[in-house]
């Protein structure tokens, strides 16, 4: 039976449909958790609300817009600088956040009069900003303020501003996933096709699911550009507001997170007749076969091959130098939803490293499906993991690294497991191929750390060598290897601290278009 | 009158200063030895809170969700909060105290907290949990009402509400910190050991600077007992430091057990230290001992290497907590330095008679603004459209690109300070407090004379 029971939840029977190991020759079908069930009170589950999910990872890395909650002051508080997606606006989009300031008296006589009020404000301080989101909460949604209408008569009266509405309140679904579903949909309902973009290439693409934290938007652009697509909107990291009312204008919509944003292109193709292709960033083979599959699709598979073989020359040699020294580490890779399939594999075959369990907190059970499938055998896999199944499982487990958010990582930290930040990166971007290299040294930086080895001495008891004055990683990750392997030319990363503002202002290739090349012959 | 207090001019909120009312009741729970809290709402109000707490600390700690989903949001979520209790001390054997802190999505649809309380008292833990020590406590913080400060007040209330206790006079004092870091409960704690005085410290957090073991057991976790709380029925008098943060207890307390309370003063900077052990001694017969007398001394020692010379002069906006606020200002005046703005984050009607704020009103003698329901819109406009000129700013690190867009320096204080490493470690109360921030602040400006060029050479002697 594949099904795991933790120790900590066998007075709640129904958590243990939602943990599996897989055994050996076992595959899907014998092993799958159940996934996006409502979470069960009291167990200090890691799950967030839907209106985070709408308003926090998916509206918000949008960049030239006033986002605007309306509720009391908290939940905008709260999901304010708590992420790093990034912007090549001066990250206006991190900066500012707006609260409509519900009151008790707002609650008793209705709320509209004062979002009105709010949104006029917003505008009016920042003049330059035209366009804004706005989300509802549990307080607003209770007392039913129509947030639409409001929208709808500022519009009227204000005719060079937009406004986006999304009612998505906290209590809307088991987890942030109901948010980032009612975001997609209202976005296509709303404002999909109420703009014509101008169409300057042959191969253009939406990038959806993307966020464009420490950048990876703008390393995933930079292969785009370099193979003459043209993106016409990112879904939403990094992206403009009128760009994404013009998403039904592409000819393909590549996918990144299918957690978080499947549902508007499968809406999109529905519609607009616009093709899905779920591409991985991460990893130089997914993102290699990445690349080759969108220039395919377009019949420009040698751009695509071109940027692959320069990237891969220039970073493939520092990723396997990292690979040589993580060989088995054991890494437990707790993310919330999509990095758990993105991830797993990835890792196993490009690092070294062995995944010994994956969990996800807001992910369907077709995360899991794609999860489990790329784990090892013996890989513990857990659905809407609470506390004291996290710590009973590193405690069974004992895993080198953990890749997981800030506070468990804290939890981690005080059972002696290093932890990388699996949503915000530590020092990112991860995607690309320089990134990928960016992420394998994060790991081994963990892994080696000097100060995680002090941290195991009791030095009370244990009888240590102090004959050293210092200890470097190189010390202890090389101390098993080949000669030859230590004698290597390479000692790790070798990019900048910053990788991104580089691409800012660069310029690419201009490639003929093909009714032009057409129309010569 | 050159100071003047007034409401934000306007309605909504650009970047706010503070978080609502179930995170100050969640931060209060955490101080409390076996305690998990059950906050009735949706999971967001606690997985934000606990991210935002775990910033600051760098730590982790336990607070649990009802979750309340759809379903519960129309018919009713009591039953959330059911399952949560069982679920929680099932799972968790050592909880005792377990706080149902409500939020606006469970006060709008008026679940029945204090109801469903009795039925488990006399149901579930009647019956399931017989033979263990449990306590229940209903806390209203619907986030529509106060602010975080207020529900820190409220919650710190009816925790004494809950458990105080007349017994036998203990000869103890309560000490009621306020909204404080473990660093500055270090420091009272330490006042109180030089003093000499017995206290019972609400709340014992200054474990949550918790070591990395080798064992890797180490937990981080409030330290004040149920014994404790029951303790403040019986004290001889009560200390609330914050007038926003614990008087709400205090007042309690004097009302119900006839324990005397002096609300603060907020013991930042020299003076104010001075009266806090002033009335401490006064209230306890013991004497202020030469070593505290020393400490004071060497506090002053060291502010007067950068008072008169560095800080003199210098134009501060202040925001945050209001305690802190007006006790950071107050210190300011003493360093000879000139805060023009104070940016208090909620709508607290009380503020514009707070004697504290009466006194600067009536003794500044430069332009001074007070905004209450302030925001931080409230401090970048003024420095974008309305010629506000500012050397420094003092505040949390939400603040930062404040700091950062308009090359202001700034030192962290209060919270969160999430952006800068070891704030919480460090004291702002006492004559420890004093010496740091007025070191912190001194090589803060040092730092910006470096990095604009302006007069950089000067601390070629000091």
């Amino acid at each position: 039976m594949p099904y795991h029971e933790f120790e900590v939840s066998k007075c709640i029977p129904e958590r243990k449909m939602h943990a599996v190991v897989k055994g050996p020759g076992e595959d899907l079908t014998d092993a799958l958790p159940k996934g996006y069930l409502n979470t069960i009170p009291g167990t200090i589950s890691e799950r967030g609300c839907a209106y985070c999910g709408a308003k926090h990872v998916i509206g918000t890395p949008m960049k030239d817009v006033i986002h605007l909650s309306h509720g009391p002051v908290g939940c905008t508080y709260d999901t304010w600088q708590t992420k790093r997606y990034i912007s090549d606006n001066n990250n206006f989009q991190l900066k500012y956040t707006f609260a409509s300031d519900v009151k008790e008296k707002h609650i008793v006589f209705g709320a509209e009069k004062l979002l009105k009020q709010n949104i006029l404000e917003a505008f009016d301080a920042f003049p330059d900003i035209k366009r804004m989101t706005i989300y509802q909460t549990c307080a607003t949604a209770l007392i039913g303020d129509d947030i639409g209408a409001i929208a709808e008569e500022v519009m009227t009266e204000r005719p060079e501003v937009d406004i986006f509405v999304c009612n998505s309140p906290g209590f809307g679904g088991p987890s942030q996933s109901g948010g980032h579903h009612k975001i997609n949909i209202a976005w296509l309902n709303q404002k999909v096709g109420t703009v014509e973009p101008e169409i300057t290439s042959d191969y253009v693409i939406n990038y959806v699911g993307e966020y464009n934290i420490q950048g990876d938007q703008e390393v995933m652009l930079d292969y785009f550009k370099r193979m003459g697509i043209q993106v016409l909107s990112t879904f939403t990291g990094n992206g403009t507001y009128d760009s994404l009312r013009g998403m039904h204008r592409a000819h393909l919509n590549v996918l990144e997170c299918a957690r978080s944003a499947e549902y508007i292109c499968d809406e999109l193709r529905a519609r607009y007749g616009i093709p899905r292709l779920d591409i991985d960033g991460f990893g130089h083979k997914a993102l290699g076969d990445s690349l080759r599959k969108i220039g395919l699709f377009f019949g420009i598979e040698d751009r695509a091959e071109a940027i692959i073989a320069e990237e891969t020359a220039r970073w493939k040699p520092e990723l396997d130098w990292y690979k040589e020294r993580l060989q088995g580490k054991k890494v437990c890779l707790w993310p919330g939803g999509s990095k758990l399939w993105h991830w797993a594999h990835a890792i196993q075959e490009e690092m070294g490293v062995k995944v010994v369990s994956v969990y996800t907190k807001f992910g369907h059970q077709g995360d899991m499906e794609k999860g489990v499938s790329r784990c090892g055998e013996g890989a513990l896999a857990i659905d809407d993991p609470n506390e004291l199944e996290n710590q009973e499982a590193l405690l069974t487990l004992k895993p080198d690294v953990i890749f997981t958010g800030k506070r468990p990582g804290e939890v981690a930290k005080k059972m002696r497991v290093p932890y990388l930040n699996a949503h915000a990166y530590h020092n990112g971007p991860y995607k690309g191929f320089e990134g990928w290299v960016r992420f394998a040294r994060d790991i081994y930086n963990a892994v080696y750390s000097p100060m995680h080895q002090l941290s195991a001495i009791d030095i009370s008891k244990d009888d240590y060598a102090i004959d050293k004055g210092f200890v470097t990683r190189r010390m202890l990750s090389d101390a098993t290897l080949s000669e030859e392997a230590k004698a290597s030319p390479i000692t790790g990363y070798t990019g900048p601290f910053d990788p991104i503002s580089g691409l800012r202002g660069k310029t690419y290739p201009v490639f003929e278009r093909r009714a032009a090349t057409e129309a010569a012959e | 009158m050159n100071c003047e207090v007034k409401v934000k001019d306007r309605i909504g909120t650009i970047n706010p200063i503070f978080t609502c009312q179930p995170a100050g009741a969640q931060y209060a729970s955490i101080g409390i030895k076996d305690c998990i809290g059950i906050v009735h709402g949706g999971q967001g109000c606690v997985m934000f809170v606990r991210l935002l707490i775990s910033q600051h600390l760098k730590e982790s700690f336990e607070i649990a969700s009802s979750s309340v989903h759809e379903d519960g949001a129309v018919f009713g979520a009591l039953d959330r909060v059911e399952t949560a209790v069982d679920v929680l001390l099932s799972r968790y054997p050592h909880v005792k105290v377990v706080p149902i802190i409500s939020t606006c999505s469970t006060e709008v649809i008026g679940d029945d907290i204090d109801g469903l309380i009795t039925k488990l008292e006399e149901g579930l833990l009647a019956e399931k949990f017989a033979d263990r020590e449990v306590h229940l406590l209903p806390i209203h913080t619907p986030s529509f009402v106060g602010s975080m400060v207020s529900g820190y007040d409220v919650a710190v209330r009816d925790f004494v509400k809950k458990f105080a206790k007349k017994g036998e006079p203990n000869g103890k004092i309560n000490l009621i910190t306020g909204w404080v870091n473990p660093g500055d409960v270090k420091e009272l704690k330490h006042l109180l050991a030089e003093m000499g005085i017995d206290a019972t410290v609400l709340f014992e957090i200054e474990s949550f600077d918790s070591p990395l073991m080798p064992d890797g057991k180490a937990v981080s976790h409030g330290s004040t007992t149920v014994e404790d709380l029951q303790a403040t029925g019986s004290a001889i008098h009560t200390f609330a430091l914050n007038r926003y943060e614990g008087a709400k207890a205090a007042q309690f307390l004097e009302k119900k057990f006839k324990v005397p309370s002096t609300i603060g003063p907020t013991p930042i900077g020299i003076r104010n230290t001075d009266a806090l052990l002033k009335k401490l001694s006064a209230v306890t017969g013991k004497p202020i001992p030469e070593s505290l007398v020393r400490e004071r001394g060497i506090a002053l020692d060291a502010i007067a290497d950068v008072a008169h010379m560095f800080l003199a002069d210098k134009k501060v906006a202040i925001y945050g907590n209001p305690d802190l606020v007006i006790g950071l200002a107050e210190f300011c005046l003493d360093l000879e330095m000139r805060p023009k703005l104070l940016l208090l984050g909620d709508d607290n009607s009380g503020y514009v008679d707070d004697a504290r704020i009466k006194a600067l009103q009536d003794n500044v003698d430069y332009p001074m603004e007070i905004v209450t329901n302030a925001d931080f819109w409230d401090l970048e406009d003024r420095l974008k459209n309305k010629g506000l000129e500012l050397d420094l700013i003092l505040g949390h690190s939400k603040g930062r690109f404040v700091s950062i867009d308009y090359n202001i320096p700034m030192v962290r204080v209060g919270f969160p300070t999430y952006d800068r490493a070891g704030i919480f470690r460090n004291p702002v109360v006492g004559y420890a407090g004093a010496t740091w921030l007025a070191e912190q602040m001194a090589n803060a400006l040092f730092n910006d004379m470096e990095v604009k060029k302006n007069k950089e050479w000067l601390l070629n002697v000091w």
